[in-house]
């Protein structure tokens, strides 16, 4: 590693020392993020204490030719906040006022470091709330979750990230402070906060978030449902989706995902049936009571085995928590596992879980399903043992379903971001064109290519030269769309 | 539109192929036309070579009921698809008022319109998951794709959302749809602005979930429900008691105090038609030193349309920008020479560095952002 010493020299005094740490053990802990198999020690980070603080790093590390990387909590999954060699990492751990909660206007304003339910906190004394709920929420940061376009069980009526985000101070890659976005939805011109939004830390460094906030609802109802096998519960899911019901979310656990979240949180799931589904609906009474009425119907329709409906928010957090364990909770039934996230159009989940079950067997590897089910938002758990010398195999398997959803007509990612993880896999979604147009984006924003760079884009470096001219777009090749 | 009529060039291609080779083959600067329902909104349109109509480019792709998302050419009629997919109780959930003129998706995406309903379901940009776009060096862009959740990649669509034709030319669009309200009610209050403001506010702050709350300068406030057919009398009825004495329901679904909300947000004959977004409660006050006649204004959002005498609309910019808000021209009389936007954004230089890795030789919808001069 050699951060070149002049370089280094300039940024250390854009923030003064007692805000630099490169100290070795210290640093050590921004070596990864949640995808800890990737790992870079940064040989110094900044944490800068304001706006105008990060402003003048970006802009030493500009002056400077340095490549500089955001970090927020470090929850990420694809190695987005990986730090880059010979390179600077700037957290935004001590930017977490909320400056503005406006219950009149429904919106907050609050710096990058916030929690997401920090916002949710704020507002709830107005009887507000902001949306967008990755299962991370507790620790993750409006400043990732704006760069990873995050998601939530409750995105599926209520939409993500970049559909609560009103506006953005940004610090762009040459240091320039600026907002895109305004106080209402009209724009000047191309909107840039969307584009933004989503950009995984490589378009410049979010200082100041102004999100929405929604009324709570007025009432909540949950069910728990078994159904005797995978492809039942999707029909049910199908047919709520048929009657013109949009549910707050529907949230679906095979065997596997089950028996790990029972053991680790006790939440009453029917240890052994092969599916459960999760379905909430909120909204005013009338409505939200006719509508759940239909949902049960829909469910004994399928041959529900099991229909718990939540009685109390006490029995309504009982459901959550086993739900939201069931990531963690595989580690009970498993040393090591990969979570993949691919996403499928919704119709396609039963033959999708049939061809990543049988490619499990193949690999000899079990595989847990835990997934948002309303908007085909896959997360397989592929379980191995690293002891026993089965990492590649998983590794190679879980590589393997995030390409199948593509296949399937669908995305590499949901929610968790391409980062560093997916990069090279961007070609099996994009055609190199694509690729080379969003390359334009990038380059429009940061020129000299400073910002989290390596991450999102394939690179020859990091991906191999790819052979030939002109590479088609993978529908185009399957024959789903023509080109010209 | 050319200051040299007779040369104009007009191609009206019927795939991204042919698309794709006016523009290639065409030398000079290009005007991208949809229906023409928005033609002089924004920046008044410099001298262009050619006009590429995409209303040739129309037509339903693919629609999965069952994923619901379509894809569709971007040249089709909003109308007309909205018709389609109202054979399987789905629509886009997005009501801009020229839609009803024939506007194309396309159009409507590249002019960023938006109608009541965008309090709830926000706009295009909102309802867009992916896009196919042609740009003026040839090249062709897949961006998102068809599944509603999806990170993978720039988002490229957002940049074509309000780009007013000078970034590229939009081919096929894919939508998120959502179902069709089984029963829409409208409670109408006649009251001024002030009063309807205050009543918003009550609506906004209670858990009675309205689709579009907008208040027209004939002095009507209009609260929209969209709801299943059990629950809409109990909705209707809390929102009426909650409205006050003042509070009737509107015939039918409210299908004629909304064709009023949509005449008046077209504007009136002769005016400077001005679109206008701030904080949805400095709204009232920012309208209330306008000299406007036609208004709507979308309590809820902060975004009013209204009609200026020609002579105020550079005053007006300045008065929405003091309050931190936003402002462009559409419809305005032909001879009337006052500036489309009002001061620029902070990000003057990204969009100015977009352009040019998008568009270096400026074929594109010349003038759209004069006075900033990035197209
Ligand atoms: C147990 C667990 C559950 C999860 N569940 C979900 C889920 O349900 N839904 C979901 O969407 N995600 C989920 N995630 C992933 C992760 O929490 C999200 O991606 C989150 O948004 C990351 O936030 P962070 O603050 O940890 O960002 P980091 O991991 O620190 O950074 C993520 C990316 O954002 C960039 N970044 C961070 N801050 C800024 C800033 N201020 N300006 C510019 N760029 C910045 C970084 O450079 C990096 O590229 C989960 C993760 C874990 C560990």
């Amino acid at each position: 590693m050699a951060l070149d010493p002049v370089a280094r020299a300039a940024i250390v005094a854009a923030l003064g020392p007692d805000d630099v740490v490169d100290d070795p053990v210290q640093t050590r802990a921004y070596e990864c993020d949640g995808l800890t198999g990737y790992r870079v020690r940064p040989e110094i980070v900044l944490i800068p204490r304001d706006a105008e603080a990060v402003a003048r790093a970006v802009k030493a590390c500009h002056r400077n030719g340095v490549p500089f990387v955001a970090r927020g909590a470090g929850t990420g999954l694809s190695g987005g906040a990986l730090p880059v060699a010979d390179g600077v990492v700037i957290s935004l751990a001590r930017l977490k006022r909320v400056l503005e909660v406006d219950p009149v206007n429904r919106r907050a304003v609050v710096e990058p470091g916030v929690t997401n339910l920090e916002i949710t906190a704020a507002a709830a004394a107005h009887g507000l709330y902001y949306a967008p709920d990755p299962s991370s929420q507790q620790v993750c940061t409006i400043g990732g979750n704006v760069a990873e376009n995050s998601g939530g069980a409750h995105c599926l009526k209520y939409g993500f990230t970049t559909n609560h985000v009103l506006a953005m101070e940004v610090v762009l890659p040459d240091g320039e402070l600026v907002t895109l976005g305004g106080d209402s939805a009209e724009q000047l011109g191309p909107d840039l906060r969307g584009v933004f939004l989503g950009s995984e830390g490589t378009l410049g460094i979010t200082t100041k978030i102004t999100v929405r906030l929604l009324r709570t609802p007025e009432t909540v109802r949950t069910l728990l449902a078994d159904f005797p096998s995978v492809a039942e519960a999707g029909e049910v899911v199908s047919d709520i989706v048929a009657a013109g019901i949009v549910p707050a979310a529907v949230e679906m656990m095979d065997t596997l995902a089950i028996e790990a979240a029972e053991e680790a949180v006790h939440a009453g799931y029917t240890v052994g049936v092969p599916a459960a589904l999760v379905v909430e609906l909120d909204g005013p009474i009338e409505q939200c009571d006719a509508e759940f009425a239909q949902v049960k119907e829909i469910c004994d329709a399928h041959g529900c085995t099991r229909l718990h409906i939540a009685g109390s928010p006490e029995e309504r957090a009982a459901i959550w928590r086993g739900r939201k364990a069931a990531f963690a909770a595989v580690g009970r039934i498993s040393p090591d596992y990969f979570v993949q996230d691919g996403v499928v159009p919704r119709t396609r989940l039963a033959e999708v879980l049939g061809r990543i079950a049988d490619m499990g067997d193949e690999a000899g590897l079990r595989v847990a399903n835990v997934f948002h089910a309303g908007d085909g938002n896959l997360h397989p758990l592929v379980l191995y043992s690293a002891a026993a010398g089965e990492t590649e195999r998983a590794e190679e398997l879980s590589g393997a379903i995030a390409e199948l959803c593509v296949e399937l007509g669908g995305s590499l990612s949901g929610e968790h971001g391409i980062g560093t993880d997916k990069a090279c896999s961007m070609p099996k979604m994009y055609g190199e064109e694509d690729l080379a147009v969003m390359k334009r984006v990038r380059d429009a924003f940061d020129p000299e290519g400073l910002c989290n760079p390596g991450k999102v884009l394939p690179t020859p470096r990091l991906c191999g030269e790819r052979p030939g001219k002109y590479r088609p777009h993978p529908l185009e090749e399957s024959g789903v769309i023509e080109r010209l | 539109m050319s200051d040299r009529e007779g040369t104009l060039t007009a191609v009206k291609p019927a795939s991204l192929k042919e698309a794709r080779e006016a523009v290639l083959d065409t030398a000079g600067r290009i005007s991208i036309a949809g229906a023409g329902t928005a033609a002089d909104w924004a920046g008044r349109l410099g001298h262009v070579d050619a006009v590429l109509d995409t209303t040739g480019l129309s037509g339903v792709i693919t629609h999965n009921p069952g994923d619901m998302t379509v894809s569709v050419h971007a040249g089709t009629p909003l109308r007309a698809l909205q018709e389609e997919l109202a054979k399987h109780g789905q629509h886009l959930s997005f009501d801009a008022a020229r839609v009803a003129d024939g506007a194309t998706v396309g159009g409507l995406v590249a002019t960023a319109d938006a109608g009541p309903s965008a309090l709830v379901h926000g706009t295009l940009r909102d309802l867009v998951i992916g896009a196919t776009t042609l740009l003026s060096d040839g090249a062709v862009v897949r961006s998102g794709g068809h599944v509603i959740k999806n990170v993978a990649g720039f988002d490229l669509a957002k940049l074509l959302h309000g780009s007013y034709g000078t970034l590229g030319v939009l081919v096929e669009v894919v939508l998120r749809l959502h179902p069709v309200p089984k029963a829409i009610g409208t409670v109408v209050v006649e009251c001024d602005l002030a009063e309807a403001a205050r009543l918003a506010g009550e609506v906004l702050a209670s858990q009675l979930e309205p689709t579009a709350v907008e208040w027209l300068s004939s002095g009507r406030l209009l609260v929209r429900i969209d709801s299943t057919e059990e629950a809409l009398p109990a909705r209707l009825d809390r929102l009426t008691r909650l409205l006050g004495d003042a509070a009737t329901v509107a015939d039918g679904d409210g299908t004629a105090v909304w064709a009023e909300h949509a005449a008046l947000t077209r504007g009136e004959k002769g005016a400077a038609v001005l679109r206008i977004g701030v904080r949805p409660s400095l709204l009232p006050g920012v309208l209330e030193g306008l000299p406007a006649a036609a208004v709507t204004a979308g309590l809820g959002t902060g975004v009013a349309t209204v009609s200026l005498p020609g002579t105020a609309v550079a005053e007006a910019h300045a008065a929405v920008h003091a309050a931190g808000g936003t402002s462009v021209l559409r419809s305005r009389p032909a001879d009337l020479d006052a500036p489309a936007w009002g001061p620029p954004p902070s990000a003057l230089a990204v969009h100015k560095a977009v352009k040019q890795r998008f568009d270096p030789d400026g074929r594109f919808g010349p003038g759209r952002f004069d006075p900033w001069e990035i197209s």
